[in-house]
């Protein structure tokens, strides 16, 4: 058999059963060997759609997404979508079609050194340069894109390597390790810390999700009844209505949290890694407060901020591990007021649509809806306001923050919960990023909802602008955009616009109750903003309250 | 601060560089490097003495040792404090 068919044999025999991604001249071969396989391929309109509905299927199902492109510029354009995979720690396995091997090296044409192009953006890469490779190389991209912290891996696949016939049997197992157990020393470090703590936290990342220990660390902070916050992909690691969630940290974050963070004497981070969003200025984050840092990935413990204890190894193994019994009625108590004191107010002012409130009445009205974000302010509302039970309901380009997430991420998720609710909640400057794949919901016939909220300019760019350079706009006037309705409407796709607050309820009742894919086009005043803020380069400390919150 | 480094990285397609770009992107200085191969084990033994902007050297051989073809890594000479903080500089 040929090179390529061995790839999709082996792809077959990893139990992948969708791939997504768009044929060119490199990666031929592979096409053609698709077309007597099980596996589902799913055309993109644009690599970067292919890449970015690998990685939602990723973090819908648990399992690795794929996706395939050809060389140069097909691989290229794969890029951003790896990145993103590699910032928030998701499996995917990306595979390009390269030039022959006589000719790379030449500057052939269609060839890009893709495999040094991202080398940093990867959790490891491969170039096969002889097809009885190839076996094995796909069962370790697989077993490295998957165990640990998981990540990217890519695969560049030479035309001349995919056309050489080869006996291999396309069977290569690769057995994971087990993630270890917590240093018994540094655990009883950890329990006397919490036992001697006064003010406790839980700061809980995107790790929670990834770890599957969601069910772990629900019960630690049910039993303990320790503070919970979470940053943007931890949002979901307790219920957002847990009685003592505060809600997410960081420059968006709840002042109850950051509160809370900030008068803490324990941070007990799970699977977090103290991302600058979420710290704000570093050396005066959580200043009172002793670390136990627990992650699967021993270059994160005391990476930016020294770890009293370091617990390494299995999530659910440590939280297993950790005291229940603490006294800290009295913190319970204070950040219970905090939390009261600061709850979000949906009483704005007007007849415009207040977007927070539109988003938390669709969670509540739906409270199993999976939510595909695209990134700006609405990235933020959602965060804010809507309400989740589990992590993988909410997907959103966290490290990366790459406009044009949030559609080919809610395609991806469709394709790997085809009986589940998807919602992409995306604005007038991200939908534009990927607005080809509009035609992909059309040719697979998706039921994606999709939420436009269009405020007719850069919100968040012209957000920063208004606060930080003295109201001097630079190229964050989108008025010119297209009448959404009418896009949405000649990829044959419903479509209805929202202006006041009274057709609110309407709307909601429209996009949940649509049986197939529908966008509402939700126009709101340009100049709203995203509260409260801290500052770039403050503390978590200083945080700006604005009108509408 | 400087800190000396010893790697044994498997002689795979992309290995040297895939070290090397790592302790750059991290913000570390390569100030010297001596290399010499295994044939026979097909491996490369890496002594390398990199300039610390203030980060933990202890912190970038655990990012090494993440990399798959990276068999070993030793922090030879180190005399920082444990972890020093930095101001964020995130925009």
């Amino acid at each position: 058999m040929k090179g390529a068919e061995l790839l999709v044999k082996a792809l077959e025999q990893e139990g992948i059963d969708v791939v997504f991604g768009y044929p060119g001249g490199a990666i031929m071969p592979v096409y053609d060997a698709l077309l007597d396989s099980p596996i589902r391929h799913v055309l993109a309109r644009h690599e970067q759609g292919a890449v970015l509905a690998a990685d939602g299927f990723a973090r819908v199902t648990g399992k690795p997404g794929v996706c395939m492109a050809t060389s140069g510029p097909g691989a290229t354009n794969l890029v951003t979508g790896i990145a993103n995979a590699f910032m928030d720690s998701v499996p995917i396995v990306a595979i390009t079609g390269q030039v022959p091997t006589p000719v790379m090296g030449t500057d052939a044409f269609q060839e890009v050194d893709i495999f040094g192009i991202t080398m940093p953006i990867v959790k490891h890469s491969f170039l096969i340069r002889r097809a009885e490779d190839i076996p094995r190389i796909i069962g370790e991209a697989f077993h490295i894109a998957t165990e640990g912290r998981p990540g990217p891996v890519l695969v560049d696949l030479p035309k001349d390597v995919a056309n050489t016939m080869t006996s291999v049997p396309p069977i290569f197992e690769m057995k994971s390790p087990d993630l270890g157990r917590p240093d018994p020393e540094q655990l009883a470090l950890a329990c006397r810390l919490l036992q001697e703590a006064e003010r406790p936290v839980l700061y809980a990342g995107g790790g929670v999700g990834i770890a599957r220990a969601v069910d772990a660390f629900s019960a630690y902070a049910r039993a303990s009844r320790i503070p919970v916050v979470t940053t943007l992909k931890g949002i979901g690691a307790v219920p957002t209505r847990h009685a003592d969630y505060l809600g997410m940290l960081g420059m968006h974050g709840n002042l109850a949290a950051n509160k809370a963070v900030q008068a803490s004497d324990l941070l007990i981070c799970v699977g977090a890694r103290f991302d600058d969003r979420a710290t704000g200025r570093l050396d005066g984050f959580a200043p009172g407060a002793k670390v136990i840092h627990m992650d699967a990935d021993p270059s994160e413990i005391s990476k930016l901020r020294f770890a009293d204890a370091g617990l390494l190894g299995d999530l659910r193994v440590s939280l297993a591990s950790l005291p229940t019994e603490l006294s800290i009625e009295p913190w319970r108590a204070w950040c219970g007021e905090r939390k009261r004191e600061h709850a979000w107010r949906y009483d704005a002012p007007g007849d415009g649509i207040y977007v927070p409130d539109m988003l938390r009445r669709i969670t509540e009205a739906d409270p199993e809806v999976t939510i595909a974000c695209d990134v700006g302010q609405h990235q933020m509302w959602v965060a804010q306001h809507c309400h989740f039970q589990r992590p993988e309901q909410h997907l959103t380009s966290a490290g990366l923050g790459a406009m044009g997430f949030g559609i080919p991420a809610g395609i991806g998720a469709l394709m790997g919960d085809p009986d589940g609710r998807v919602l992409t909640v995306t604005g007038d400057g991200s939908i534009m990023m990927n607005l080809q794949e509009l035609q992909t919901i059309r040719r697979y016939e998706l039921p994606l909802k999709m939420l436009l909220v269009d405020n007719a300019s850069l919100g968040m760019v012209r957000q920063w602008q208004e606060l930080f350079h003295e109201e001097r706009y630079s190229e964050v006037d989108l008025s010119d955009n297209p009448d959404f309705v009418e896009v949405a409407r000649s990829f044959g796709i419903e479509a209805f616009r929202v202006t006041r607050r009274d057709q609110v309820d309407a709307a909601i009742e429209r996009l949940l109750d649509a049986d197939g894919a529908i966008l509402a086009h939700v126009c709101i005043d340009p100049k709203t903003n995203v509260w409260p803020l801290v500052p770039p380069g403050e503390t978590n400390d200083v945080m700006l309250e604005g009108m509408s919150a | 601060m400087n800190h000396t480094m010893t790697l044994t990285i498997q002689r795979v397609e992309g290995a040297l560089i895939r070290a090397l770009g790592l302790i750059e992107r991290r913000g570390f200085a390569v100030t010297s490097i001596d290399a010499s191969a295994d044939e026979a084990a097909q491996q490369m033994e890496l002594t390398i003495e990199v300039r610390s902007p203030g980060r933990s050297a202890d912190v970038l051989a655990r990012q090494i040792e993440k990399l798959f073809d990276v068999r070993s890594v030793d922090l030879v000479r180190t005399d920082e404090p444990a972890v020093q903080l930095e101001e964020s500089m995130a925009c």
